[in-house]
């Protein structure tokens, strides 16, 4: 019904025309009803709440009722709590009581067991120490022998390059041979330009003579 | 022009009679020594009144009804309570009336009584506690104690070795008051 209600309201152009455009008249659909924290609607400001009368019997029934249900639960609840006071003083987890030479004895025997594990214990990680360090060793042996393998190749490739650079060498122009080698440049001029008939034939040089020319 | 009748408008209220403030504020010495009832308490026969020991003014907050802190021996229901009550939370209440002293001797003189309630020692098992019971000790009709807590003030009591109690105590719902067996017409 409600619903139907806030329908119309909101379909009709009379619903926000009549609320005018005070801040409160946001229309709140989801819930179907004014949250508590808008303040009482100008149509129930002065609306007095009618004070309903309990009826005589109901009133001193319901209190009886009341009373006699209370009555009845704290009854219950009595009894539990002394059903495990109970239970606990005789449940015998707690109620067995040593002498001090059987204490002694029985810690004794802890002792005794604690030192047998803690020596089954050392053993065991001794073995699995002493073979850890072995692996240990001979891991790092493994790396060394590999550091040094690849420091000869190193050293190799080095060398190597070194000859070559000392073989290139021979070419190189210097001070002393300048002269003869912009001769040599000047009598034998390179032209790298070419061109390439229809049958794929290419013509090396442009301005000098030809140097052949490759199918 | 003759004067209008006042139309009272709003919520009505039972209360009747004024702060505490309002009472003690204004009288000589505070009104220790005087005695004030609740209005609410006097739909019982027995008497309820309360004599001022003590009085301490607290301060006016504002938009709240003045509270005062007042130390008074309190008797309810005819029974006087043994500690002096301090009245504070509830003393804003427009529910509290000053005793002249020339009609004291009528609460004083009031000799009634509650009558005494004897509850039963024992109460039978809720059906299935019974159940759990009666196969774990074989009793066919397990019964447990009335939980009860002896104050100054209670009507109730246990009932004594071989008294007849006035009260019938069981797991059901109990047999309706007179008044209201109209309820439970066609029902039980």
């Amino acid at each position: 019904m409600l619903r139907a209600g806030y329908q119309l309201l909101n379909h009709s152009p009379l619903g926000a025309a009549k609320t005018g455009s005070n801040n409160f008249a946001l229309e709140f659909v989801r819930w179907r009803r004014k949250p508590r924290w808008l303040p009482v609607a100008k149509s129930k400001v002065f609306r007095v709440p009618e004070r309903k009368k309990q009826p005589e019997e109901e009133r001193a029934e319901l209190m009886r009722l009341h009373n006699h249900y209370k009555t009845q639960l704290r009854s219950v609840r009595q009894f539990l709590r002394a059903e495990v006071v109970r239970h606990e003083e005789t449940s015998t987890a707690d109620h067995i009581v040593l002498t001090p030479e059987q204490e002694e004895a029985e810690y004794q025997l802890c002792i005794a067991e604690n030192a047998a594990w803690n020596a089954k214990i050392a053993s065991e990680r001794e073995l699995r120490l002493a073979k850890e360090r072995e692996e240990k060793v001979a891991y790092v042996q493994e790396r060394l022998d590999a550091g040094k393998l690849r420091e000869e190749l190193r050293r190799e490739r080095a060398s190597e390059h070194i000859r070559h650079e000392i073989e290139q060498s021979k070419t190189f122009i210097t001070r002393s041979n300048l002269d003869e080698a912009i001769e040599t440049a000047l009598a034998n001029p390179v032209d790298h330009n070419f061109a390439i008939d229809m049958a794929g034939a290419m013509y090396k040089g442009r301005t000098t003579q030809s140097l052949g020319s490759s199918a | 022009m003759a004067q209008k009748a006042i139309k009272y408008i709003g919520r009505t209220t039972d209360f009747k009679g004024n702060t505490l403030w309002e009472l003690v504020g204004s009288l000589p010495d505070w009104g220790v020594g005087r005695m004030v009832i609740r209005n609410m308490f006097q739909r019982y026969p027995e008497p309820c009144y309360m004599r001022i020991l003590k009085v301490q003014a607290v301060n006016e907050q504002p938009n709240e009804a003045r509270k005062v802190r007042v130390t008074v021996e309190k008797t309810w229901r005819g029974i006087t309570q043994p500690k002096p009550v301090e009245i504070y939370s509830t003393s804003y209440k427009a529910d509290y009336s000053l005793v002249p002293v020339g009609e004291e001797q009528k609460y004083l003189s009031n000799k009634n009584k509650v009558e005494e309630v004897i509850l039963p020692t024992t109460i039978e098992l809720p059906p299935l506690l019974r159940e759990y019971i009666r196969d774990e000790t074989g009793v066919a009709n397990p019964q447990m104690k009335v939980h009860f807590k002896k104050t100054f003030n209670k009507q109730a009591r246990l009932a004594q070795e071989g008294e007849k109690p006035t009260l019938e105590v069981s797991m059901d719902v109990g047999k309706p008051a007179p008044v209201a067996s109209k309820l439970y017409e066609g029902l039980l």
